[in-house]
């Protein structure tokens, strides 16, 4: 589409935007986010911390059948203070910054977009390269010579694993993340492919394959094409039908933009959120919490975090959509320098 | 209401689709509201939110959804899918280092000088590139811009031109490896899992029998076996429509005139044809060859492609220095074509390195590979350098692998919400209710696609209506269709999605860099006659699926892990073979087993005597047995010819008198929930049941009279025939495991006048030493006995002596042990003896015999087919065989 120079055509430039309405989008978009981010950390405080859940902490205040112990009822003072607290937070910082524009604000909600996947990039690619290599030593009885009988052992088990190597790679991550400025994820097309051929190499010419190569394939895989999704968006790489769209008016299509965002993409991110890691059972949070490994029994200990590559999809896209909103509602407020965010190309 | 919700449900997902909201967002966003909807009216108007779906509520058919987009990744099973980003690398390394620019350039000057020939041209380069990058877009983008124009310059007509073009773009998606041929294997090994599990409980249902055999099990389909399927039906529509072009240019020759080359035809024209056809035709044979000789999986051959484009895209973008340029390329060969000499001399097995000459062998191969990664890391290098590349490859593969994966995400909420309101079992029943049988429901299946082809691309198609209509197709026993075929037709059709104007992709795609002097029109018009050979290629492929089936069915058969003549899958179509033998050779094997009978075996022990004079004359019988079988298949078969039609009648009868008795009893499950108070809603349900059992009357009453005595005659002809089948098999089998028995014993005559001393050092041991060591000694011999066949005579006399050792250590239990001894060393002797004779006189006969009877009488036993017999088996296999009958 030719988004760019349609905008100039159509679309008379106006100074003066509604701002109450204005306001309300902007508040709109804040809340939508720190939602997702709330709820991720409600779910840190409750499945690690132990804390009670929203819904029981509202419960135990409103009279209602309360079996929470004081010391939970405290927790959920302030879980119950921490959410409000912060929404209000955001209106106010909201209010105090009436000159940023919408597009700002979709600005902000890409760039950490892009980190959240940027940093997880970092987390896939440093913690499948160094659980291969423990995989291998172990799988080769060279562990125990090289780190010793004990620590050998923790390594052997998937929950010490989880924590002695993954967690501080988890958190390098972030750090590295914050530093780094490229995309990160499109490395993981390279780095399947290489991980694929090696397996080609020592397969068909020293007869030598184990469970833990197929393991990193599939891991870098999978955080290959779900990290991809929310760049995808931004630059139009998913496919749209465009029987009618591509006929439309460019306002129609920012109109398209904003109800799909808010009613088919952030519904689904909010789905698997739910029900991926809404309770301890769950699909998700289960393998998570146990630090599930695969079957095979030799192969690398990343199971978990494959279930967790499905949050940070979840958590991207739910943050890309808000952003992709917004920078709709730019375009439909005629803001100046607001393009129509890309899209109608397949 | 679920009926109403289902509606729902397509009317959200139509108006989402077409709003033009990104596809792998509109199809689970749509679920994920219809399913709110339903919660929300089942909550508010029956106070309870499962009220409206088929079963379960909306918690349950939402958290089945986000497993079902874990399970995506989550299981070896689906690592099929690990294919589609490593092809698509593959394909846009070949498409930005301008390889298939130079492939389209070379070829036209090539085909040019002949009539249509640049059109020609265009279907081989596309059939090529087909065959290497696999995606439409780029490939219609690159012939759009180099070869349109080429072709308008000299009169081609624009509609044959746009056309060629167009269709020529769409190869990619049959032509292997295609992601849409991965994503359809993926969804088809499911469905066909699905389909049997189906059709073993149709099995249990219509015979009474707890288990199904194993020779009406649905056959599954790999990715392997997708792009071995559709590799014959790619060349058929390759061939078709160079021939259309062909044609046309000769009838009208105006209108794809023959373009004369302007330079000459020197050694630096042929060069340069080579240097642009040589790489790439030498990538496909590798990347296809690898997965049709079964050497790679498909992943491993998509790995091998993408090093490999990356390797030519190095000297291809390499600029300056013109003598470094194709060193990487050629030091990667050189270090291939090492280790392939290296595997050849030595075991290169890491794990097992016995001798210092393998210790070499592997070091140097380790070396070779060290060579290797530098030459591709080198390539690699100057691919991220030149232009920043290899960064846009990864960006672009980024790109295209998201969008196929997270429709196959969104597709699976979709499918898990048309599940939640009962969907499945709607088609279900209005397929199976379809007059006509399999192929009704098969054409208004293939009309659907084709028609959503229309609308919609690819993927979506492949991942939302593959799973709903596959298993039913597939588990159906009248046509017993195998998944490989069933995909590639879809596969075609789905091609054809692509041309259809006025939505098809590859038509937007030609449309947007095409010049302004051609119309829409005849993009639509030239689009249109090939959507015309497009269906007479799935009409040919359609008519015969053994042009789908034979490839995947010969690498198997011919594979490492061939399964043996044994296996139950391949008995009917090896009976046919053997039938075939035994008519050819039937005077040949009289007078081989009339020689054997013949066989001077008078020396030999009186068992294996009767043992070898039983296994001919079961020999002589199974030429009468097999002969029998004929006899009564030929009855069976002419008793079927007016069966048939009666058993289908009766069968679709009996379907719907289940379907009718299913309804009865969850309708009394419905009311048994129904409170006592609700008087209208129980007479509701009372009336429901009474119509319903008035109509399983009427059915049950529809069947004619005839059907119980004639199926009964059907079963009596059936039993008639097993029973043949089995009094054969018992024959050949006893006969030929005799035979080979023999030969065995024979033949371990030499490891048996080994053990000479062996046996010999066991008197001294039990003279001499204490009765303990001597025990040991006993077993140990017995334990080199039991290695060599026929030696039970001996052993049990060694097992007595060391039994007496045992009981009591008094010199009189030497004594007896010695005694048993002799009797041992006596046997020994007599096995030697005329073991030594019969090697010498008997045993080359018998091997002539055994070898004359081995594709025949022998053929069961034998550990593996031989490369004719599986040709003759795999091409046997690959038709379609109506089993209704056994339902």
């Amino acid at each position: 589409m030719n988004a760019a120079t349609d905008t100039l055509s159509d679309r008379p430039l106006s100074n003066n935007p509604p701002s109450a309405s204005l306001y309300l989008a902007r508040l709109f978009a804040g809340v939508l986010v720190a939602t997702i981010l709330l709820y991720l950390a409600s779910r840190f405080l409750i499945y690690w911390h132990n804390w009670p859940s929203l819904s029981a902490s509202i419960q135990s205040f409103s009279g209602g059948v309360s079996n929470l112990e004081d010391a939970q009822k405290l927790k959920g003072v302030l879980l119950v203070l921490g959410y409000t607290g912060t929404l209000l937070l955001i209106a106010f910082l909201i209010k105090r910054q009436p000159n940023r524009s919408l597009g700002n604000d979709a600005e902000t909600y890409k760039k950490l977009s892009y980190y959240i996947v940027r940093a997880s990039f970092w987390a896939v690619f440093l913690i499948g390269f160094t659980d291969a290599v423990i995989s291998f030593l172990r799988v080769e009885d060279l562990l125990i010579p090289l780190v010793g009988q004990e620590l050998a052992d923790k390594l052997g088990q998937p929950i010490s694993r989880g924590i002695l190597v993954h967690y501080p790679l988890l958190a390098a991550s972030f750090v590295i993340a914050w530093f780094s400025k490229s995309l990160g994820f499109i490395w993981l097309a390279l780095l399947v492919v290489i991980a694929e051929f090696t397996i080609v190499l020592t397969s068909f010419i020293f007869s030598y394959e184990q469970a833990f190569m197929g393991d990193l394939v599939r891991f870098w895989y999978s955080a290959f094409f779900l990290f991809a999704s929310a760049y995808s968006l931004i630059e139009s790489g998913h496919v749209r039908v465009d029987i009618l769209y591509a006929r439309i008016s460019n306002r129609n299509k920012a109109w398209v933009n904003v109800f799909g965002s808010l009613l088919l993409g952030l519904p689904v991110c909010w789905t698997i959120l739910h029900y991926g890691i809404g309770s301890a059972q769950s699909s998700l949070m289960a393998p998570i919490l146990s630090f599930e490994v695969s079957p095979t029994g030799y192969g690398m200990y990343i199971k978990y975090l494959m279930a967790a590559l499905l949050i940070v999809y979840a958590v991207s896209m739910a943050i890309i959509f808000v952003s992709y909103f917004l920078s709709s509602c730019a375009y439909l407020f005629k803001e100046p320098g607001a393009e129509l965010p890309a899209g109608g190309e397949h | 209401m679920e009926i109403f919700f289902l509606a729902l449900l397509f009317g959200l997902m139509i108006w989402a689709l077409t709003s033009g909201y990104p596809v792998a967002y509109a199809l689970p966003g749509s679920a994920i509201i219809s399913v709110g909807l339903a919660a929300l009216t089942g909550y508010v108007f029956a106070g309870d939110p499962s009220a409206y779906f088929a079963q379960d509520g909306p918690s349950q058919w939402l958290s089945a959804g986000v497993t079902n987009f874990r399970s995506l990744y989550w299981v070896v099973e689906r690592d099929t899918l690990i294919a589609i980003p490593l092809f698509i690398f593959m394909g846009i390394m070949l498409q930005r280092s301008k390889i298939a620019e130079d492939l389209l350039v070379a070829m036209a000057q090539l085909f040019g000088p002949l009539p249509g020939g640049l059109g020609i041209s265009v279907v081989f380069v596309g059939a090529l590139l087909a065959a290497t990058t696999g995606i439409v877009g780029a490939t219609v983008i690159a012939m759009g811009l180099i070869s349109l124009p080429a072709m308008l310059r000299n009169n081609y007509s624009k509609s044959l031109a746009c056309g060629t073009i167009c269709a020529s773009g769409t190869l990619g998606q049959i032509i292997p490896p295609s992601i849409v041929l991965i994503i359809l294997a993926d969804q088809l090994s499911n469905a066909a899992d699905q389909a049997n599990t189906m059709r073993k409980a149709l099995y249990k249902e219509t015979t009474g029998e707890f288990s199904m055999p194993a020779q009406f099990d649905v056959v599954s389909a790999s990715a392997g076996d997708m792009f071995m399927g559709a590799f014959i039906p790619g060349l058929i529509l390759v061939g078709l429509y160079m021939l259309y072009i062909f044609v046309y240019a000769w009838r009208k020759p105006e209108a794809a005139p023959a373009v004369p080359y302007d330079g000459e035809y020197d050694k630096h024209f042929f060069l340069n044809i080579l240097l642009a056809l040589v790489p790439p035709l030498s990538l496909i044979f590798i990347v296809l060859g690898s997965i049709i000789l079964g050497v790679a999986t498909v992943n491993q051959a998509g790995a091998i492609g993408a090093i490999g484009a990356m390797v030519m895209a190095g000297y291809r973008l390499h600029q300056g220095n013109r003598v470094t340029t194709y060193i990487p390329v050629f030091l990667a060969l050189a270090a291939i074509a090492f280790i392939g000499y290296l595997s050849h001399t030595y075991d290169l097995n890491i794990r097992n390195i016995k001798s210092d000459e393998q210790l070499f062998g592997v070091k140097l191969a380790i070396g070779s590979v060290v060579v290797l990664l530098l030459s591709v890391i080198w390539s690699g290098w100057r691919v991220f350098k030149v232009d920043d590349t290899l960064k846009q490859v990864m960006t672009d593969t980024a790109k295209m692998t998201s969008m196929v994966f997270i429709i196959l995400l969104g597709a699976a909420m979709l499918t898990s919400a048309f599940r939640g309101f009962g969907g499945e079992e709607l088609v279900k029943s209005f397929l199976t209710t379809l007059p006509g049988g399999f192929w009704t429901q098969f054409v208004v299946v293939m009309l659907v696609i084709f028609l959503l082809g229309f609308f919609l691309d690819f993927i979506e198609i492949a991942v939302v209506v593959v799973p709903i209509v596959a298993p039913i197709l597939l588990s159906n026993p009248e046509a017993n269709v195998t998944a490989v075929w069933l995909g590639v037709m879809i596969g075609l059709n789905i091609q054809t999605s692509f041309l259809t104007p006025p939505f098809g992709f590859a038509l937007f795609y030609l449309r947007g860099v095409a010049d302004k002097v051609v119309k829409t029109m005849d993009i639509y018009k030239g689009a249109s006659a090939f959507i015309l050979l497009q269906l007479v290629g799935l009409l040919i492929v359609g008519l015969n699926p053994s042009l789908v089936n034979y490839l995947p069915n010969r690498t198997y058969l011919l594979s490492e892990t061939a399964p043996p003549p044994l296996n139950p899958k391949l008995q009917s179509c090896l009976e046919d073979y053997v039938v075939g033998q035994y008519a050819e050779n039937e005077d040949n094997i009289h007078s081989e087993i009339n020689k054997a009978e013949k066989f001077e075996i008078s020396y030999l022990p009186k068992k294996l005597q009767t043992k070898f004079r039983e296994s001919t004359s079961e020999a002589n019988n199974a030429l009468k047995y097999i002969e029998n079988i004929n006899k009564v298949k030929k009855q069976l078969d002419k008793y079927t010819v007016d069966y048939q039609p009666l058993q289908q009648t009766v069968s679709t009868l009996n379907t719907n008198i289940r379907r009718t008795a299913t309804l009865i009893k969850v309708t009394e499950k419905e009311m048994s929930e129904v409170s006592p108070d609700n008087i209208e809603s129980l007479t509701e349900h009372k009336d429901k049941i009474q119509h319903l059992k008035n109509e399983k009357a009427t059915l049950e009453k529809s069947i004619p009279s005839e059907w119980e005595s004639q199926n009964k005659e059907y079963k009596k002809l059936a039993l008639i025939l097993k029973n043949a089948r089995r009094q054969y098999y018992h024959a050949v089998d006893s006969s030929y495991e005799a035979l080979t028995e023999l030969e065995q014993i024979i033949a371990d005559g030499d490891a048996l006048a080994n053990l000479e001393s062996e046996l010999k050092t066991l008197d001294k041991a039990i003279v001499d030493e204490n009765a303990k060591d001597a025990i040991i000694k006993i077993k140990a011999v017995g334990s080199s006995l039991s290695k060599i066949k026929g030696t039970t005579s001996i052993k049990s006399k060694l097992n007595k002596a060391r039994r007496v050792l045992k009981k009591d250590k008094t010199d009189e239990a030497k004594d007896k042990a010695m005694a048993f001894m002799r009797d041992a060393h006596k046997a020994y002797q007599t096995e030697i003896k005329w073991r030594a004779k019969a090697s010498k006189e008997l045993l080359a006969d018998l091997k002539h015999y055994d070898t004359s009877i081995s594709k025949t009488i022998g053929l069961r036993l034998q550990s593996r087919l031989t490369d004719i017999q599986a040709k003759s088996v795999a091409s046997c296999l690959s038709v379609h065989r109506n089993i209704s009958l056994s339902f």
